[in-house]
This record gives C-alpha cells, sequence and structure tokens, in this order.
C-alpha cells in the first residue's frame, strides 16, 4: 500500500555527476546558488540554463524527473509572480487596472524572482537525484568538520542523519505490514472523514512507535557492543578523494562564476 | 467454501527500475476443512501468495475466487473476504496496539459493526479458544503481556471475527519449543472444530504433525502440491530446493539400510508403531 513512496530522490545511474565527490557536489551546489542570486539581470539566466544542462546532460537523468520536482512549488511560484507584478512599484506603467498597476519592473522582478526560485531547486534536485543520502551525509560530515573546534559535533550530526535515513525504508515495511495486518482485522485507513481518518491511524501508529523505540534500544546496545563511542579517533571505510574529473568539474564551475560577474560587461543591453 | 486461484501473478511495483514478480502463474484451489501447509525457501513468495487470500495484494494478472466470486471485482466487500478468510500475520503481536487486551481483540468484531454485547460474547470466545483465561488478562496492557501470550492475543483478535478459513503466517515463528508446542496445538484445535487452515512454515516437524496437504513454491512458482506421505518421499528434490525433510522422515530413511521395506513414516506416532512392530519382529503395515 505505501511501496509507491520513493525513497529520498537518489536516482542511481553510472555518470560523471554521480561519482563526484560529495564534498564538491555540495560546494559547487553551493557556488551556483550564489550564481543564480548573483546574475544581474534577465540574459544571465542564459548562463545559468547552459550549466544546468550541461550538469543534467552530463548525469544521465532524465529530464522529467528533475521537473517533476518543481511540481510542489507551484504554488509559491504563483504566489511570487503575483506579489512582485503588483506591488514593485517602478516609473514605467504598462497597465492600470484600478487597484494596481503592472509595470515593466514588476514585470522584470516577477520573472527574475521565480526564474531564482525554479533553478535554485533544479539545482537542488540534481544535487539529491545524483548523491545517495548516505554519501551526501558523510560529505556533510567533512565539510563540517573544521567546526569542532568551536564544539560542533559534525559527526554525531551526521551520524543521526544516516541513521534516520537508513531506517526510513524499515518504518515503512514495518507501516505497510501493520497496515495490512489491521485491515485483515476490517481497518478502513482508506474512507471516511477527516477526524475518522485520523482516529483510524491509531491502530497503525501505536504499534509503529513501540517497534521504532524497540528497535532504536537494539540498534544502540549493538553500536555499544561494538565500542562505538562518538567520532573520535574514527577512521573511516570509505575515504573521500578528490580526483580528476573533481577538478574539472570545479574549473566549469568557476568559470561560469565569472561569466555571470562579467555579463554586465559584454552584453550591450539590460533587462 | 472454496478459495481458487486461477493463474494468479503479482509484480511489485511495476513499471519502476525496482520491478520484482513476486508469485507467477499460480493455480490452486481449497476446500473446507482442509489443513494445508504452504512451505518453501525464504523469498519464494508464500506471502505475497497468502496475502491474495484475503484481498490484502490483488493479483496484476488472473483472479482470486472465493465460492466462485471474484473477490478483487467491484462490488465485492473486501471486509466481508477478509471476514471469511482470517489471516495471521508472521509476529502478529506487533500489530497490538489497545490499552487492554480485551479492546485490542474487539477490534476485528467492531469493525464488522457488531453490536457491543455481540462483541463482548466473540472477545470471551476468542481468548478462551487460544487459551487464554479472560478474567485473568481482559483487562491488562497487552504490553506487559509474555511473549507467547502477545502472539496468542493476536491470534485471538482474528478469530473473534469468526473467520470460515484461517491463515496463518509462521505462527510459531519466534517463540520458545514450550510456546511452539502450544500454537501448534491451538491451531490443530482450530482445524478440529471445522476451521479451514493454511499455514506457512519453515519447521518440517510442525508440517509433518499438522498438515493434510502441502504445497511447495519456489521462485514464485507453485512446484509441489500433495500429501505429507508424497512430498516427503522426494526428500532429494526438497534438498535441492533448500528445504529440509522432518526427522521422522529423516529417521526412516536411516532406518532403511537396515529395514530396505520400512515405510516413510511422516507423523511422529506413525514412526513410533512402525518401529515397535519391527523391534517385536512382525511385520510392518503403517
Amino acid at each position: 500500500m505505501l511501496n509507491n513512496i520513493t525513497l529520498g530522490q537518489y536516482y542511481p545511474l553510472k555518470s560523471v555527476v554521480h561519482a563526484l565527490d560529495p564534498r564538491v557536489k555540495i560546494l559547487l551546489l553551493i557556488a551556483y546558488i550564489a550564481g543564480v542570486f548573483i546574475v544581474p539581470d534577465l540574459t544571465g539566466f542564459v548562463l545559468v540554463v547552459l550549466y544546468l544542462a550541461l550538469a543534467c546532460k552530463l548525469s544521465k537523468l532524465p529530464f522529467r524527473l528533475l521537473i517533476k520536482g518543481l511540481k510542489p512549488l507551484r504554488f509559491i511560484l504563483i504566489f511570487t509572480c503575483i506579489l512582485n507584478l503588483f506591488f514593485t512599484g517602478g516609473e514605467t506603467p504598462l497597465l492600470n487596472l484600478g487597484f494596481a498597476t503592472l509595470t515593466r519592473e514588476g514585470l522584470i522582478n516577477a520573472v527574475r524572482y521565480s526564474l531564482r526560485l525554479i533553478f535554485l531547486v533544479l539545482g537542488s534536485s540534481l544535487l539529491t537525484l545524483t548523491t545517495a543520502p548516505v554519501t551526501l551525509t558523510d560529505g556533510l560530515e567533512r565539510l563540517l568538520s573544521p567546526l569542532k573546534v568551536l564544539h560542533f559535533p559534525a559527526h554525531e550530526m551526521a551520524m543521526m542523519m544516516t541513521i534516520a535515513l537508513r531506517f526510513i525504508p524499515t518504518l515503512l515495511e514495518e507501516a505497510d505490514k501493520i497496515m495490512k495486518a489491521q485491515s485483515a482485522r476490517g481497518a478502513d485507513f482508506e474512507s471516511g472523514r477527516l477526524f475518522e481518518r485520523a482516529k483510524a491511524m491509531v491502530p497503525l501508529l501505536v504499534p509503529l512507535f513501540v517497534s521504532a523505540f524497540r528497535r532504536a534500544g537494539d540498534l544502540a546496545m549493538a553500536m555499544e557492543a561494538r565500542c562505538y563511542h562518538g567520532g573520535e579517533g574514527r577512521t573511516r571505510l570509505h575515504i573521500l578523494k578528490v580526483e580528476k574529473r573533481d577538478w574539472i568539474a570545479i574549473l566549469i564551475t568557476a568559470v561560469f562564476i565569472a561569466l555571470v560577474i562579467l555579463e554586465p560587461h559584454f552584453v550591450p543591453w539590460h533587462l | 467454501m472454496q478459495l481458487t486461484f486461477d493463474h494468479v501473478t503479482h509484480t511489485y511495483q511495476p513499471g519502476s527500475p525496482f520491478q520484482a514478480t513476486a508469485i507467477r502463474d499460480i493455480s490452486l484451489t481449497i476446500g473446507s476443512g482442509e489443513f494445508t501447509a504452504l512451505i518453501g525457501h525464504t523469498g519464494s513468495g508464500k506471502s505475497t501468495l497468502a496475502q491474495h487470500m484475503n484481498a490484502l495484494l490483488s493479483p496484476t494478472e488472473g483472479r482470486v475466487l472465493l465460492d466462485g466470486r471474484d473477490i478483487n471485482e467491484k462490488g465485492v466487500s473486501k471486509r466481508d473476504v477478509r471476514q471469511r478468510i482470517g489471516l495471521v500475520f508472521q509476529y502478529a503481536e506487533t500489530q497490538l496496539f489497545e490499552e487492554t487486551v480485551a479492546k485490542d481483540v474487539a477490534f476485528g468484531p467492531k469493525n464488522l459493526g457488531l453490536s457491543p454485547e455481540e462483541t463482548d460474547t466473540r472477545v470471551r470466545e476468542a481468548l478462551e479458544r487460544v487459551g487464554l483465561s479472560y478474567a485473568d488478562i481482559a483487562e491488562r496492557s497487552p504490553f506487559e503481556l509474555s511473549g507467547g501470550q502477545m502472539r496468542r492475543v493476536a491470534i485471538a483478535g482474528v478469530i473473534a471475527m469468526r473467520p470460515e478459513m484461517l491463515v496463518l503466517d509462521e505462527p510459531a515463528a519466534g517463540l520458545d519449543p514450550l510456546g511452539r508446542q502450544e500454537i501448534m496445538a491451538l491451531v490443530q484445535g482450530f482445524h478440529r472444530a471445522g476451521t479451514t487452515v493454511v499455514m506457512i512454515s519453515h519447521s518440517m516437524d510442525d508440517v509433518a504433525e499438522t498438515a493434510r496437504r502441502i504445497i511447495v513454491m519456489d521462485q514464485g512458482k507453485l512446484t509441489m502440491d500433495g500429501t505429507p506421505e508424497a512430498i516427503f518421499a522426494d526428500a532429494e528434490r526438497l534438498v535441492e530446493l533448500d528445504l529440509d525433510v522432518p526427522q521422522t522422515c529423516r529417521m526412516s530413511l536411516e532406518l532403511r539400510r537396515t529395514w530396505p521395506d520400512f515405510p516413510m513414516c511422516v507423523r511422529a506416532d506413525e514412526a513410533y508403531e512402525a518401529l515397535l512392530t519391527r523391534l517385536k519382529g512382525g511385520k510392518a503395515h503403517a
């Protein structure tokens, strides 16, 4: 019943983008986002499109998967558009509706902010689609580890995230099983009003919590039995290494950022 | 009551990269009063098959018929099907959720829309049938019981719906030897009382003692179907399928080295009789 939920977003493929070091990928995403936000005018978005198209092509991901990530964003997009269209102000009115005026500045702003949002989400989806969740937390841990000097628990944070991610499929499977077991006793999870549906969840949630707590206890015991004591002095199985392809990716991104910054100087018109 | 599988195939997540066919082209009929054991290696599709029996899963291809009617057809009440065919999941105690045992057992009857009086009668009856004392246990929390007791409360939760057929997925898994014996005795009791039983099991000894028919699954296909005597006689085939034969059969095979015409005994009492006859020097006819 729950088997049509895809976990995380990871789409396993063999590609250069998938193989990049997760630390590099995270940093490149940050650089890319910075790029999207400093794009000075609408023409600059051509560069963003080109950069993203290249990354998407190299990742071998079907394009529709990326687009699917935009679906939850549609209301925010509409909202942003409307706000910017009518409340920007500006001096060149295009249309007067009486209660609000549509200006050239408003139109440009609406397009700019919508594009920013769209490219922000597309770029982030590309990261989560091409990186396994555990690899991602691993990269995050390494990036945050300099903060350990300030007593930031980088390892513990990453371990918690990894465990949480690891148990999502297990809990879903468990939920599916309990749901079926209760359905076998005549429970109905699919119809009824909101309140009835919420009530119908009790026979599912109680056993799920009981088993989650039991699992957590078991896992803690198993980790302790293997002498887990936090991140200090811990060696790793998969050592992350920055390779040639990572340097190439960094170079391409640097060129992208430079072009974005310099764009107003070699394009004569401004939008 | 008659349950028929007509060329049933089930594929999980069809069309996705995780597509997997769990059972293929299964056709079989289970009649009233049978005691059928479903055996097979882990991942052979036993549980998937069991979940088709009360419409928890619907076939990707083929039909499941209860008394000649497709149970996945529109207009057939799933609740009715699930009342008539009770399914006890593996580690059934994980489904307990109410504050008291009585309330938990009442969950099924309540979902059927029975009156509070009728529900109460059913709860008392179900608890007694699984060998628990209503007076002692009804008002306790199911979470403070022992593992074996919890399992029995969970089984009572299904029995309380008075199903005509009971499907049990490894009812004795994870219990101690005594708990195991008690559960097997219960299942046999249900069968004697007229309930049709289908039991999934990994224990060949349990199967040998109880079942009158054995269905063997391998890689989603139905590979053998027959009486315990016929199935266990083909010990080599079972070993090929990563399955085992019960100890009684292994002993019979060993004894054939001394007495080449020693019968293949499936149940312990048969083996006892046959051996006794031999030792007394008489001719065996078990």
